[in-house]
C-alpha cells in the first residue's frame, strides 16, 4: 500500500507541476524575432572574439555584437563598415592610412576611437597562436592612432590587400578589455540581452550607425549535430539551420514554408599530395591522379549536386580566382604519364581520410575506386575524427583535407608559401614566392589580381591540391526569412539585415 | 500456524544501533568517492591531446604552444594538478573552463535545472514501469527464462536507437510533439513539460527494461517463499499477498535497482540531450569532451559519481531501515 500512495502522489505532483506550467506560459510576442540554430558546441562557447572561436554560433554573435573593419560581400570584394576607407601613404604600401565612422558608439555611450581599434588589433595580434596568426601582415608595435577617428597601420612588408586583412574578424572592444571572459561592450547592431552557452539572445541596438537590422530580436543557439539542427526548422522551433547537409536539403528542397539557401563553394575536400614524398615527386604522378578522378561523378555523389567540379584552384570563390577550363577526366592519358614515370605495372597508394565532416569518406571512397581504372591501386583508411588532424593531416604524404571558402592570399600565407606554416604539399618554390610578394606590392587592383590568378593556376597545374569539386554551404530556412547571405566565406556570418515576415 | 505467525511478526530491522550500522556504508561512500575522483582525474589526463594543443591553430610554433601550455597551468606535475584539483572541489571550488575562462561551477549550474528535470521525469517514468515489468516477469513461472531475455534483449537497444524511433514515431509520423527539445535561456524545462516528453522516455524505457530484468529474479525468490504460498492457500486475496507478503520483501531490492537506474539514466543523458538538442549536463560533458575542456569533464564525470554513490548509500540506508527480516535470500545476499 505503501508504494501505491507513493506512485499516486509522484503522479499527483507531475499533473500540478503541468498544470503549473500552463498557467504560467509566458505572454504572447509582438517583436519580430529571428531564431538561428548554428554550428556549434555548447561547451566551446567563448566571450572572447580574438583567440579560438570554435563555433560558428559564437562568429554570429561577435559578428552581430561587435563592428568589424571591413566585410566581404557576397560577390567577396571587400567593403567599407567601421572603416570608412584604407589607403596607402606611401608609394612602396607598407604604411596604411585608415579613416574610421565617427558615429560608432559602443553601447555604453562612448565612442568608438582610433585607440579602440589600435588595441583590439593588437590583442587579436597577440593571441595569434589561437587564431591562425590572423594579423601576423602587420607591424603594430609601430603602428599609430594619428586622429580620434583615424590611424595608420604598418605592414612588414608591402602588402596591398590591407582591406581585406581588415576582414578577417576585426572585432573591435574598447580600449582596455583584457579579460573577455565576460561580455565585453560592442558596438555593433546588437546588443546582448540574456543568454547561455547555448543560446543567445541579442537585442536590436537602435543607436547602430548603419542600416536598421530587419529584426528586433535575434536568438543565436548552438546545435552540434545537424539534423537536430534541421529538425529544430522543420518543427517550427528555430527559423534558419546553418549548415544542413545535401541530403537533408534535398529531402525539404520542396516542402511547404521551408527554402534552402545556397552559399556557393563553401566546402571543398581536396586529395593533398605531399610533394617531397615519392611518388607524389614526379610531376607526371601528380597529373596523372588529377586526370583519373571522375569530377562530375564525385560532386554528384558527394554533394548531390549541390557544387561545382573543380579545376584544382584552391580557392575558387576569391575575387582573384582564375577563369579556368574544367578539368576532364582521360583515363588514356593518365596510364600513359603513370607508365612515363615508371609505373606502367601499377601503383599502390594508401589514401586516408576520416568523417569529421559528412562525405569525406564517401569522397576517398569513390576516388579510390576511380583511380583504380587508371592502375591505381589505392587502399583508403579511415582515421578517427579526434586524431585525424593531429596524425594525418600534414603528416602522410595521401590523404583528404577539409578547406572552407578562404580567400587565396590567407591561405597562400598558411599553405603555399615555403615558409608557410602549414605548407602541407611542400610546395617550396622561390620564384612563386618572390611573385607572391611582388603580387602583394602591386597597387593596381587589377593587375594585381591578374598575378594572384597566375600564382593560383601554376598551383592547380603543379601543386599538390587535387581540387575535383566544391560543396555549397546550404542552410535550411523557413521561407518568411528574408536576406540570408549567399556570400563566400565570412559574409555568411552578417545576418543584420535579414528578416522575418509575416 | 507458526509459518503464518513468523511471516507476520515484525521483524526487527536490524539488530545493533542504526547510527553505527550507518556508519559502515557512509565511510565506504566516501573511500569510494576518492578512488573515482583518482580514476576521473587519471581517465582525464591520459586522453589524447590537451586544451593548448586543441587551442592552438595550425600555424602555431611549438614555443606558442609550450606559452599556451604554462598560462593554462598545464605544465604542472600531475600529482600538483590532482591535489589542487581535489583540494578546490573539497572547498566547492570546481574551477574555470579551459575553453572560456568561466567557472566551471556556472556552467553545470545553469545545466543542472535541466539535467535534473530529464533524470528526474525518467525515473518517475522508469521506477513504477520496471517494478510491473519486473513484476510480471518474476511472476511468469514456465516462460520466465524467455521473458527476463526479452527484457534484457530490449534493454540492449542502444538509447540512440530508441530515441531515433520514438522520434521518428511520435514527432515525424504522428506529429504529436517537437522532434528537438530547446530550451529558452533562464527558462524551466517544468514550463515546457512538452519538450520533456521524448528525452524522458528514451531514457526511461532502456532503463526501465534493464531495472526489470535486475527486479525479477528477487521477484520469483519472493514469490517462492513458503509464507506466500501459505498465504495463498489461506484464501488471502491476490491483492493482499501483494501488498503485504510480497512489496516489503522487494523494497530494499527495488531501492537498489533505482539507485543502479538513475546512474543508466545519467550515462543515457549525453545520447538523450545531444540528439534533442536538449541544454543539459549530458550535452555539455558530450561537447566539453570534443574540446579536451577537462576541468568541465572532471566536474561532470564527479558530479554523476557522486549522484550514483549516494543513490546506491541512500538504498543501502533504506534496505537496512525497511527489511522485514534478516535472513532469507534477500538478506544474505547483503
Amino acid at each position: 500500500m505503501r508504494l501505491r500512495s507513493v506512485l499516486a502522489a509522484a503522479c499527483a505532483t507531475v499533473l500540478v507541476a503541468a498544470g503549473c506550467a500552463n498557467e504560467s506560459a509566458p505572454a504572447e510576442e509582438t517583436a519580430s524575432v529571428l531564431r538561428y540554430a548554428a554550428v556549434g558546441s555548447p561547451a566551446a562557447t567563448t566571450d572572447d572574439p580574438h583567440g579560438r572561436v570554435a563555433n560558428e554560433a559564437d562568429y554570429l554573435r561577435f559578428a552581430m555584437l561587435y563592428d568589424v573593419l571591413t566585410v566581404p560581400d557576397e560577390h567577396g570584394e571587400i567593403q567599407p563598415r567601421l572603416a570608412e576607407s584604407w589607403e596607402p601613404v606611401d608609394g612602396d604600401l607598407t604604411r596604411w592610412r585608415i579613416d574610421l565612422r565617427d558615429d560608432a558608439v559602443f553601447s555604453d555611450g562612448s565612442p568608438v576611437t582610433a585607440d579602440d581599434v589600435l588595441f583590439s588589433l593588437r590583442r587579436i595580434q597577440n593571441k595569434g597562436a589561437e587564431n591562425n596568426g590572423r594579423l601576423s601582415m602587420f607591424d603594430l608595435d609601430s603602428s599609430q592612432a594619428t586622429g580620434e577617428h583615424e590611424l595608420e597601420l604598418v605592414t612588414a612588408r608591402p602588402y596591398a590587400e590591407v582591406g581585406a586583412a581588415l576582414a578577417a574578424l576585426t572585432f573591435v572592444v574598447p580600449e582596455g578589455s583584457d579579460d573577455l571572459t565576460e561580455p565585453a561592450v560592442g558596438s555593433g547592431p546588437f546588443v546582448l540581452g540574456d543568454g547561455d552557452d547555448t543560446t543567445a539572445v541579442l537585442e536590436r541596438n537602435d543607436d547602430w550607425w548603419g542600416p536598421a537590422p530587419g529584426v528586433e530580436r535575434l536568438e543565436i543557439i548552438a546545435m552540434a549535430d545537424p539534423a537536430a539542427r534541421a529538425a529544430a526548422v522543420t518543427s517550427g522551433q528555430a527559423d534558419v539551420a546553418g549548415s544542413v547537409s545535401p541530403t537533408v536539403a534535398d529531402e525539404h528542397a520542396d516542402a511547404d514554408g521551408l527554402q534552402v539557401v545556397h552559399r556557393a563553394a563553401a566546402v571543398n575536400y581536396p586529395l593533398v599530395m605531399d610533394l617531397d614524398s615519392e611518388p607524389f615527386d614526379d610531376p607526371d604522378v601528380r597529373e596523372a591522379v588529377k586526370l583519373a578522378l571522375d569530377r562530375e561523378q564525385l560532386v554528384e555523389t558527394v554533394f548531390l549536386g549541390h557544387g561545382q567540379v573543380g579545376a584544382d584552384i584552391v580557392s575558387p570563390a576569391d575575387p582573384s580566382a582564375p577563369d579556368t577550363a574544367p578539368v576532364d577526366r582521360d583515363v588514356e592519358r593518365a596510364r600513359a604519364l603513370l607508365a612515363d614515370a615508371g609505373h606502367g605495372d601499377g601503383l599502390s597508394l594508401t589514401l586516408h581520410t576520416t568523417n569529421s565532416y559528412p562525405g569525406m569518406e564517401e569522397t576517398a571512397v569513390l576516388a579510390a575506386g576511380q583511380l583504380a581504372e587508371a592502375g591505381i591501386d589505392v587502399q583508403v583508411e579511415v582515421g578517427p575524427p579526434d586524431t585525424y588532424w593531429a596524425e594525418v593531416w600534414n603528416v602522410e604524404s595521401f590523404y583528404l583535407n577539409s578547406l572552407g571558402g578562404s580567400a587565396f592570399v590567407d591561405f597562400a600565407r598558411m599553405a603555399l608559401v615555403s615558409d608557410g606554416p602549414v605548407n602541407e604539399t611542400g610546395w617550396n618554390n622561390e620564384e612563386w614566392d618572390a611573385d607572391f610578394t611582388a603580387a602583394l606590392a602591386t597597387a593596381d587592383a587589377a593587375e594585381r589580381h591578374d598575378r594572384l590568378a597566375d600564382l593560383q593556376r601554376r598551383v592547380a597545374d603543379e601543386g599538390g591540391y587535387v581540387v575535383w569539386g566544391t560543396g555549397d554551404g546550404l542552410d535550411l530556412a523557413a521561407d518568411t526569412v528574408t536576406g540570408l547571405p549567399t556570400g563566400p566565406g565570412f559574409h555568411r556570418l552578417f545576418i543584420d539585415q535579414v528578416g522575418v515576415d509575416g | 500456524m507458526p509459518t503464518t505467525a513468523k511471516a507476520a511478526a515484525p521483524f526487527p530491522s536490524s539488530g545493533g544501533g542504526g547510527p553505527v550500522r550507518a556508519a559502515v556504508p557512509v565511510a565506504r561512500t566516501g573511500l569510494l568517492l576518492v578512488a573515482v575522483s583518482i580514476a576521473v582525474f587519471t581517465a582525464t589526463d591520459v586522453l589524447p591531446g590537451d586544451a593548448a594543443s586543441v587551442r592552438a591553430t595550425p600555424g602555431a610554433t611549438q614555443e606558442q604552444v609550450a606559452e599556451l601550455r604554462a598560462q593554462l597551468g598545464l605544465d604542472r606535475p600531475a600529482w600538483r594538478r590532482y591535489a589542487d584539483w581535489a583540494g578546490g572541489l573539497l572547498t566547492g571550488d570546481a574551477g574555470t573552463s579551459l575553453v572560456n575562462g568561466r567557472p566551471v561551477a556556472d556552467a553545470v549550474a545553469q545545466r543542472g535545472a535541466a539535467t535534473t528535470a530529464l533524470v528526474g521525469g525518467a525515473l518517475l517514468v522508469a521506477a513504477p514501469l520496471m517494478l510491473l515489468l519486473g513484476w510480471w516477469a518474476g511472476a511468469a513461472r514456465r516462460t520466465r527464462g524467455v521473458v527476463t531475455a526479452v527484457l534484457t534483449g530490449a534493454a540492449a537497444i542502444p538509447t540512440a536507437v530508441v530515441a531515433s524511433g520514438l522520434a521518428a514515431l511520435l514527432s515525424g509520423a504522428l506529429g504529436l510533439l517537437p522532434a528537438v527539445s530547446l530550451l529558452a535561456p533562464g527558462v524551466s524545462p517544468l514550463r515546457s513539460p512538452e519538450l520533456l516528453v521524448l528525452p524522458v522516455l528514451s531514457a526511461a524505457l532502456p532503463t526501465a527494461l534493464f531495472g526489470a530484468g535486475l527486479l525479477s529474479g528477487a521477484v520469483a525468490d519472493t514469490l517462492r517463499r513458503p509464507h506466500v504460498a501459505d498465504a495463498r492457500r489461506r484464501g488471502r486475496p491476490a491483492w493482499a499477498v501483494a501488498c503485504v507478503d510480497v512489496l516489503p520483501f522487494l523494497l530494499a531490492p527495488f531501492a537498489r535497482v533505482v539507485a543502479i537506474s538513475a546512474g543508466g539514466l545519467i550515462a543515457a543523458t549525453t545520447v538523450v540531450e545531444t540528439l534533442f538538442g536538449y541544454p543539459g549536463l549530458g550535452s555539455l560533458l558530450v561537447s566539453a569532451v570534443a574540446a579536451r575542456d577537462v576541468p568541465v569533464v572532471q566536474a561532470i564525470a564527479m558530479l554523476a559519481a557522486l549522484v550514483v554513490l549516494a543513490g546506491l548509500l541512500a538504498a543501502d540506508l533504506v534496505a537496512a531501515a525497511v527489511s522485514p527480516r534478516r535472513t532469507g535470500p534477500l538478506g544474505e545476499a547483503r
